[in-house]
């Protein structure tokens, strides 16, 4: 800690628990730490939460009935009564996102979502699942999203190329948004907090109060990139559940 | 007042029973209708920042995807420069047709 001042630090990965089965590196790491923290927080609240299970919720009960809500509405706004099939699954991927931006915050705590690779498989689940979907309700039929109607016959090879190019962008930007948002936010944050130590205890106020109002805002950022992965997760369901039209 | 006591017997058990068929029925009529689900992505006023950034790397993306692609065929067929022009304006084009869209939702919500 002493020597490493790098606002970049605190994204470094370090072993907790070595494990190493058949060759492959399987070793417990400060990320898998706190995905698992997350997950069990998760799970406690939700449980803990709706373990009185009263007609007239306490504070607790009602912010887990809140988020249950909340993600159920966004479900059934976006990909329709159909879509409620996979509640479950768009439940569990906005609370662990959720729960993982949010212990980030807390100094000291890892936040796993800061990395691509971990965001880029959460995008890959969605995106290959939708596919999935997609074919298996519509068949061949779910290509039709791939040919807008009412394009000329000599246009559409160029207009099936370029929505192809759409489909595959899908992934990348659910990855990237979640990631960069996480990572430039963590790093802005370091950044102003290393101005406060070379300013001193004089002029040292500015940029601590700025790091206040900044860790407010990323509060924010951290349940509004919940929200979005969740909401563009359902967006894409959709277009695998009903026949697409645009 | 009497809608909140538990059914116990005659009037209003019959009534609960009632509201379960007509509920049933409904239910079974939904789906036909529920064709035409139109996303509403982004309808809290907070997330103004979320569609801005979405906007942004969905931009961006597009043209690495498409770029990439042109890249990886021009390794494939060995005729560098072409494809990764091509699939670069392709890339571009998806991107604003993506941005368009976003925008088109957008739209609808206010």
């Amino acid at each position: 800690m002493a020597e490493g001042a790098s606002p970049l630090e605190q994204f470094a990965i370090h072993r907790i628990v070595d494990i190493h089965i058949g060759g492959i590196d399987a070793s417990l790491t400060n990320s898998g730490l706190a995905m698992i923290t997350a997950i069990v927080l998760v799970t406690l609240f939700l449980t803990l939460g709706m373990r009185r299970h009263a007609l007239v919720p306490g504070r607790w009960q009602s912010m887990a009935e809140m988020s249950y809500e909340f993600v159920a509405n966004m479900v059934r706004e976006n990909a329709g009564h159909a879509g409620m099939r996979y509640f479950p699954f768009i439940f569990t991927l906005f609370m662990f996102i959720l729960f993982c931006n949010l212990l980030g915050l807390i100094p000291y705590n890892f936040t796993p979502t800061s990395h691509i690779i971990v965001t880029f498989v959460m995008a890959m689940v969605v995106f290959l699942g939708v596919t999935v979907i997609g074919f298996a309700r519509n068949g061949a039929g779910f290509l039709r999203l791939f040919v807008p109607s009412g394009v000329p016959i000599f246009l559409l090879p160029l207009i099936v190329i370029i929505e192809v190019i759409s489909y595959l962008t899908r992934p990348i930007s659910l990855a990237i948004r979640l990631f960069a948002n996480m990572m430039a936010g963590h790093t802005m944050l370091k950044v102003f907090a290393t101005f406060v130590v070379s300013l001193g205890i004089l002029a040292g106020w500015a940029p601590l109060a700025f790091i206040v109002a900044l860790t407010g805002l990323e509060l924010l950022i951290a349940f509004l990139q919940a929200y979005v992965f969740a909401i563009l997760s359902c967006i894409y369901l959709n277009d695998a559940l009903h026949q697409p039209h645009h | 007042m009497s809608e909140s006591e538990p059914p116990t017997e005659g009037e209003p058990a019959k009534r609960l029973n009632d509201l379960d068929d007509r509920l049933r029925r409904l239910r079974e009529r939904a789906p036909e209708e529920e064709e035409k689900v139109v996303p509403r992505g982004g309808n809290s006023p907070q997330s103004a920042y979320g569609f801005a950034f979405r906007i942004g790397v969905e931009l961006v993306v597009a043209l690495a995807v498409g770029g990439g692609i042109g890249w990886l065929l021009d390794r494939w067929l060995g005729t560098l420069p072409l494809f990764l022009l091509v699939f670069f304006v392709l890339g571009a084009v998806a991107g604003l047709l993506n941005v368009f869209r976003a925008a088109k939702q957008m739209n609808r919500d206010v």
